[in-house]
């Protein structure tokens, strides 16, 4: 008889249990969005008003010290048939690609030796000085950079000598200034994506590998089955940042050749300084930030469209 | 009924928040702006001078400031050393100053922006000057005309000179020695100069460059360009000015004086210029000269002391630094730009600016006179960093242990060749030096480059100047 009992307990229970949740629900959320609120409006202040700042910039033509004049479009023609600006995006595109896929390739390479039997405290060393570099600043990089890879007083050149090779000039034709260029960035770089990836690999359980390696398996094909898949999302992550920051590239470039021979290395974050800094367009200079911005994420969200196919959740 | 009641609710709370959201963005809008000048007791009753980070040391400035409020209490200086790499990072940084309304009262500018600044943001002095004549009669008589003519812009005068700088040549003496050369005379030529250059380089050794210079306005192409009697943009002088030479000047020295220069038309392609670059590109290929972009003033000294580099283009300035550096007045030496069709020599000078946005403007005046005097600029320049604007200033005691022998030549550049003038820099001068900097690399990048690479330095400069126009 008690089962009738029990069937006929009546649902009040749940329902008067139901507003007390909500309340909760709703204190629990006003509690997060206090929490949020500060970096939101930071985010707001500092991130989202300056790029609505820009692109309405981007249509007035404004020198600092006057008034500025609406300009229409005339930033955006002007940007369009400038020579300089259109290399600089050139540039940009090709630093970004041989920069990001050296980055990543080095510091791929570099995580799977890494992640070997070793010492310890060798491992440590290595991981050390790998991300040493990324606590630098690019700048004073830059210029002791410069000084090595002078063409006539470079220790570059100097040890090249030695082994009966002439004097190469690094930073100084349009022939080798990028790679120059490159190399220090990727050289600086690449420890970020070194400690995404060994993390990466870290996450990846060994019994797989120890299952792959009973059937069988070479170190190859386990690298290609088994780590790069479930390696796709830090790939993923480290690809994106990657790609971003190459596409903001400033300080190497500036520093090392100042975007010559020429233009054989300005790059679009230089082409905005000079504009409004140097020049003082700063209506041209946003309107070239408004492109930098909408290349910047067309890029990214190709990336995220891409990653649908090549990444692997666990 | 629920379902029909939540867009009529959600519609109500979407126009509240688009209320509140235009009611806020009214209240921001009617708002004055917030400049960095609204933050309490900044600034609010000092006169602020703004000068190039580097250019003097903190004693020397702390000097100029106590100085001046000795001479008028309850005037308090604030000087601001801004850090720039060179002159056109400064007035960016000034510029952007200005922008965040914290515009300074007086600035500290150079030949590469004097133009710049007067055609914006500056005042002319000419009435002040008329007005003070008297007391400035002994100042001007002591500065020479063309350091005073190149601070002017269409007929009026917007700074007094404080300093300058001629492109001299500056000589290893341990090199000469091992080449078994004597310094050369005053008035060489470029032959007699790529003569030098050849001789050193055969006793030099592989790592042994005998040119050093710099892609830079000053010091870079420009002074053989002088030399070769031509310019990137053609050269003429604004009228008026009589005010100022009638005044001051002796007639020989007004002779030919205007109301300031006028750089205007591009003629990068002229056969001259092309033969400067041809000249250098042809030293670069017979490696008797660094490449220009090579080239960086900050390890210059380094190279130079150590016998690494022969000769280098620098002016009084170089003095200091090399003394600094620990290099011994007689291990150097310093002889007159070489002469090819002509000997004209390029200088670069700075002095005070008065801003227009000053609220100051009589208290920034009495201080640019301040700076001026022989007094201070004693106490400015003990370190020989430059080469003083007063003549009286550059004598044998001052180059007793800092200098190099020959240092008459820093003064007498301006007396002994009457034509010496400053580096071009009309009021655009940002995009000129760019442009100017990025075609001289692609020009000596190759023995072929040299065509193609002013033809086009010579479109970019006109559209330059057309845009600015």
């Amino acid at each position: 008889m008690t089962a009738p009992v029990l069937s006929r307990r009546p649902a009040p229970a749940a329902s008067a249990t139901a507003p007390r949740r909500s309340l909760k629900d709703r204190g629990t959320r006003l509690l997060a969005a206090l929490f949020l609120a500060p970096t939101l409006v930071g985010v707001l202040v500092f991130t989202v008003v300056p790029i609505v700042g820009s692109v309405v910039l981007s249509f007035f033509h404004w020198d600092v010290i006057g008034t500025p004049r609406f300009a229409g479009t005339d930033n955006y023609t002007q940007v369009f048939t400038d020579d300089t600006v259109l290399v600089s995006f050139t540039n940009t595109l090709i630093f970004m690609v041989f920069a990001v896929a050296l980055q990543l390739l080095l510091a791929l390479a570099l995580a799977l030796t890494l992640t070997n039997r070793m010492p310890s405290w060798l491992r440590s060393t290595f991981r050390s000085a790998f991300f040493f570099p990324l606590i630098l600043s690019a700048a004073s990089i830059s210029v002791v950079m410069k000084y090595l890879f002078n063409q006539d007083f470079g220790v570059v050149n100097w040890l090249l000598g030695h082994v009966g090779i002439a004097p190469v000039p690094w930073l100084t034709s349009e022939h080798s200034a990028m790679a120059a260029v490159i190399l220090v960035y990727v050289w600086q770089q690449f420890g970020f994506s070194f400690l995404l990836f060994v993390g990466g690999l870290n996450t990846i359980p060994k019994e797989i590998h120890e299952a792959s390696s009973l059937d069988g398996a070479s170190g190859l094909r386990k690298h290609l089955s088994i780590t790069l898949p479930l390696l796709s999302p830090t790939l993923l992550v480290a690809s994106v940042v990657g790609i971003i920051n190459a596409l903001q590239v400033f300080e190497q470039p500036y520093v090392l050749t100042d975007g010559g021979p020429g233009d054989a290395t300005r790059t679009v974050v230089m082409v905005i300084y000079q504009s409004a800094f140097e020049q003082l367009r700063f209506g041209e200079a946003s309107a070239i930030g408004v492109l930098l911005f909408v290349l910047i994420m067309a890029v990214t969200a190709l990336q995220f469209r891409l990653s649908r196919r090549f990444v692997h959740y666990q | 009924m629920t379902d029909s009641n939540f867009p009529r609710r959600a519609l109500l709370r979407g126009a509240s928040y688009g209320a509140g959201a235009a009611a806020l963005a009214g209240v921001a809008a009617s708002w004055d702006r917030l400049t960095a000048a609204d933050v309490h007791g900044r600034d609010d009753h000092a006169l602020v001078v703004a000068t190039l980070g580097s250019s003097v040391d903190p004693a020397a400035q702390r000097a100029l400031s106590d100085g001046f409020r000795a001479l008028h209490p309850g005037l308090d200086v604030r000087l601001v050393p801004v850090q720039a790499t060179d002159w056109s990072d400064f007035f960016a940084k000034i510029l952007t100053q200005i922008a965040a309304g914290t515009a300074p009262d007086v600035v500290y500018v150079a030949t590469e922006g004097v133009q710049l600044f007067a055609q914006r943001l500056g005042v002319a002095l000419d009435d002040r000057v008329r007005r003070d004549k008297e007391e400035l009669r002994e100042y001007f008589a002591d500065v020479h005309p063309s350091l005073v003519e190149s601070m002017m812009f269409e007929g009026s005068l917007y700074q007094l000179p404080v300093e300058f700088n001629a492109a001299d040549i500056y000589l290893n003496r341990a090199v000469l020695k091992r080449s078994r050369v004597e310094l050369p005379p005053p008035d060489w030529d470029r032959d007699d100069f790529t003569s030098l250059l050849r001789t050193m380089k055969r006793g030099g050794g592989s790592g042994f460059t005998p040119y050093f210079w710099t892609n830079r306005l000053w010091g870079g192409v420009v002074p053989w360009l002088f030399a070769n009697g031509t310019n990137v943009l053609s050269e003429s002088k604004a009228p008026g000015g009589d005010w100022l030479w009638d005044t001051f000047y002796p007639p020989r020295d007004r002779r030919g004086r205007g109301g300031g220069y006028r750089w205007t038309g591009p003629q990068a392609t002229a056969d001259r210029v092309e033969e400067v670059y041809e000249y250098l590109s042809s030293l670069i290929q017979d490696r008797l000269c660094s490449r220009p972009e090579g080239g960086s003033g900050t390890n210059l000294v380094g190279v130079f002391s150590t016998g690494r580099v022969g000769v280098t283009p620098a002016g009084g300035f170089w003095a200091g630094g090399l003394h600094t550096a620990g290099m011994r007045r007689d291990a150097y030496d310093v002889q007159y730009f070489p002469r090819w069709r002509t000997q004209r020599h390029q200088f670069g000078a700075a002095g005070y600016a008065l801003l227009k946005t000053s609220k100051k403007q009589d208290e920034a005046w009495e201080f640019i006179k301040y700076s001026v005097r022989r007094d201070v600029l004693t106490q400015l320049f003990r370190a020989n960093q430059t080469t003083p604007a007063r003549r009286s200033m550059v004598h044998a005691a001052r180059y007793e242990e800092t200098g190099p022998q020959n240092w008459p030549v820093f003064y007498d550049t301006l007396d002994r060749f009457p034509a010496t003038g400053p580096i071009p820099a009309p009021p655009q001068v940002a995009e000129v030096e760019q442009l100017l900097l990025k075609h001289t690399g692609t020009a000596l990048a190759d023995a072929r480059g040299v065509r193609p690479a002013l033809r086009r330095l010579q479109s970019d400069l006109e559209k330059a100047m057309e845009r600015a126009a």
